[in-house]
């Protein structure tokens, strides 16, 4: 028997699930609001006080954590092509976890360099050149980033032929230097294991005392992830399964936040259609996108910008201006649904691979980018703003294709992560991977489309 | 072992010539990035910047090569790669044109090296040896 406290520190809830891997099925939950002075150690408190006043009986050997507090795990990615290795490094930041709040292509410039001094982002991702590959360019940032006026977590991904070199000129200007392989080895092809490996291991040693969260290394004894990390290892178990519990197969998931939408789509390998020609990088099978510019609060503006019905609308317009301002205030769930709506239909618009018919001597040609997410069956909804609207299926409906040039699944199941057990339960997807998969499946709740 | 990037410019989708160049040039020593068929030329210059190689080798088949190769040269020398090796073989006219008139105008697009139909492509992997040589 072993007893878990998985908790899940957001901006504004901390949730706590009390679980025993004897049992299939969560034992509780409980959730206070994460305080807003510098320490997140208060809600994780009062979380526990609440298990403990419920159940008197409650005991754990072990507490693991993800967060998203105080902005999430904010980075920034450099590459040389746009569409190759700046890509490649922008997928291993997703899929790490992190949310991308910068990314520069080719040398960078001292202007984009006091840019980033301005972000300050909690780790830098440089990457540039296949292996044996281009190094003049990589060099180049690496001197750029030694003039930085404060010491960075940064972890090179990049041309292994230059990484002894790039190492020695990070060092010496004092950064948190870390290496990884390289998130495009070869051309074309895309490596981001090894770098958000190592993304969630500076993650864990470093950010967290940078983000005033050392306290918890007294009471949280192994893993702590960014919570968008911990949900795509619980989806991939889900999705994949395990040796002896089936998982259901392909699915996508939305996750609609006040500031973000995340996107994720799990798939299993699959040919070309017959007559296209797939070109670009070939995308992973597990993957997260997130959108920094969609999302119910911080970000609702932007969504009417996007979205011009929604412009057209004056009361909702007058509602995104209020709320802007006062994020707590009283909301409208018919204006949030909308909003909501909104944002799934453009990120997952952005998530999707499309078709390019484009025009030859030899007539129209097919080419394909990105993922083709046609005969996805399954969408999990995930989140607040998803989970508790009137209407869900309303905003999950809006992943359904409805162009045919954008390869979005064409008919839907949905399940709704009810009690919210996904990003806490990630958290145990790697050590009892058959346990974690049967309490998903328990948990979540299949809904009428 | 310098590194060559090769592919079927256009949209033209002859497929068996170009494995056997892949191939041929593994077996010449060289490191081979293939884009394949039906490539753009941004494709094969974002492959020459990120892959560093020293030689680009195009193909084009089905008779459109001109339309498909103009500006070539002069993308390649605007982006800072006009050292790259500019090859191209195939077919690269629709019907007997005098091949003569095809290699001023294809050399008058940047390309270094134009080669006639049916050139033997390790004819083609001498001049590159020699080429790189004197690079
Ligand atoms: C098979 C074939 C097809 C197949 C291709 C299947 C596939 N996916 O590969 C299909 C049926 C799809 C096809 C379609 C067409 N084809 Co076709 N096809 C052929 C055919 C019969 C053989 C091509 C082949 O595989 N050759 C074998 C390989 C090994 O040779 P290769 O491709 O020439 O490559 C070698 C050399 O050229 C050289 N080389 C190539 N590049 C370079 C570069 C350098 C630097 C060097 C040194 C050497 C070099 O080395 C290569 C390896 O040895 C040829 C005729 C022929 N016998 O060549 C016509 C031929 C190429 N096709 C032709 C045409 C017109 C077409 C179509 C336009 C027909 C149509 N109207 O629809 C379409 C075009 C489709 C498209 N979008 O590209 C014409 C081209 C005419 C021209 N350029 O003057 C040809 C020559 C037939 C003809 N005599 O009319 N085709």
């Amino acid at each position: 028997m072993k007893r878990y406290c998985l908790m899940d520190v957001g901006s504004t809830f901390t949730k706590g699930c009390w679980v025993d891997t004897d049992h299939v099925g969560v034992l509780a939950w409980a959730s206070a609001p994460t305080t807003a002075s510098s320490d997140i150690n208060e809600g994780i408190q009062n979380v526990l006080n609440k298990l403990k006043t419920i159940y008197p009986d409650f005991n754990y050997e072990s507490m693991r954590l993800c967060s998203s507090a105080k902005g999430g795990l904010r980075m920034v990615a450099i590459g040389l092509v746009e569409d190759l290795t700046l890509k490649a490094a922008r997928m291993a930041c997703a899929n790490a976890g992190a949310k991308l709040v910068g990314a520069y292509s080719h040398k960078i410039n001292l202007q984009e360099l006091k840019e980033i001094e301005h972000l300050k982002p909690d780790i830098i991702l440089l990457s540039g050149g296949t292996d044996g590959g281009n190094e003049e360019v990589v060099l180049h940032n690496a001197k750029q980033l030694a003039k930085l006026n404060t010491a960075l977590p940064i972890l090179y991904a990049g041309n292994k032929s230059c990484q002894d070199e790039i190492q020695q000129i990070l060092n010496e200007a004092k950064h948190d230097v870390r290496i990884s392989a390289n998130v495009m080895p070869t051309y074309g092809v895309l490596n981001v294991e090894s770098a958000r490996d190592q993304i969630r291991a500076c993650f864990l040693e470093q950010i967290i005392e940078a983000k005033g969260l050392s306290a918890l290394s007294t009471i949280v004894q192994d893993i702590i992830m960014p919570t968008p990390a911990s949900v795509l290892d619980a989806l991939s178990l889900l999705a994949y399964g395990t040796k002896d519990e089936k998982g259901l197969g392909d699915l996508m998931a939305v996750d609609v936040g006040g500031a973000t939408t995340d996107v994720y789509s799990l798939t299993s390998n699959q040919a070309a259609p017959s007559g296209v020609q797939i070109k670009g990088l070939i995308e992973p099978l597990a993957k997260r996108s997130v959108e920094g510019d969609l999302g119910l609060r911080i970000s609702a503006k932007h969504v009417l910008d996007l979205d011009s019905e929604l412009h057209e609308n004056e009361d909702l317009c007058r509602y995104v201006d209020r709320i802007t301002q006062e994020i707590h205030g009283t909301s409208n769930s018919s204006f949030d649904i909308r909003l909501a709506s909104s944002c799934v239909k453009i990120a997952s618009r952005r998530h999707a691979g499309r078709l390019e018919q484009i025009y030859t001597p030899m007539g129209l040609e097919t080419i394909q980018y990105g993922k083709d997410l046609r005969t996805v069956k399954t969408l999990i909804g995930i989140g607040g703003p998803i989970v508790y609207a009137d209407e869900p299926s309303l905003i999950l409906s809006q992943v359904k294709q409805t162009e045919a040039d954008i390869l979005l699944p064409q008919s839907l199941e949905f399940i709704l992560d009810k009690q919210y057990v996904l990003s806490c339960l990630g958290l145990l997807a790697k050590t009892d991977p058959e346990w974690t998969l049967k309490t998903m499946k328990h948990h979540l709740e299949k809904i009428n489309g | 072992m310098e590194t060559v990037v090769i592919g079927v410019i256009g949209a033209d989708v002859h497929a068996v010539g170009n494995r056997i160049i892949e191939y041929a040039l593994k077996q010449a020593g060289f490191n081979v990035v293939n884009l394949g068929v039906m490539v753009s030329q941004q494709e094969f210059l974002d492959a020459v910047i990120e892959t560093n190689a020293k030689a680009v080798i195009v193909s084009s088949l089905y008779g459109h090569g001109e339309l498909d190769c103009r500006g070539m040269g002069d993308r390649f020398i605007e982006a800072g790669y006009g050292h790259v090796l500019l090859y191209i073989g195939g077919n690269l006219v629709i019907g007997k044109t005098d091949f003569s008139e095809v290699e001023v105008k294809f050399k008058a697009m940047g390309f270094h090296r134009v080669f006639p139909p049916n050139s033997d492509i390790n004819e083609g992997i001498e001049r590159l040896k020699e080429d790189l040589l004197k690079s």
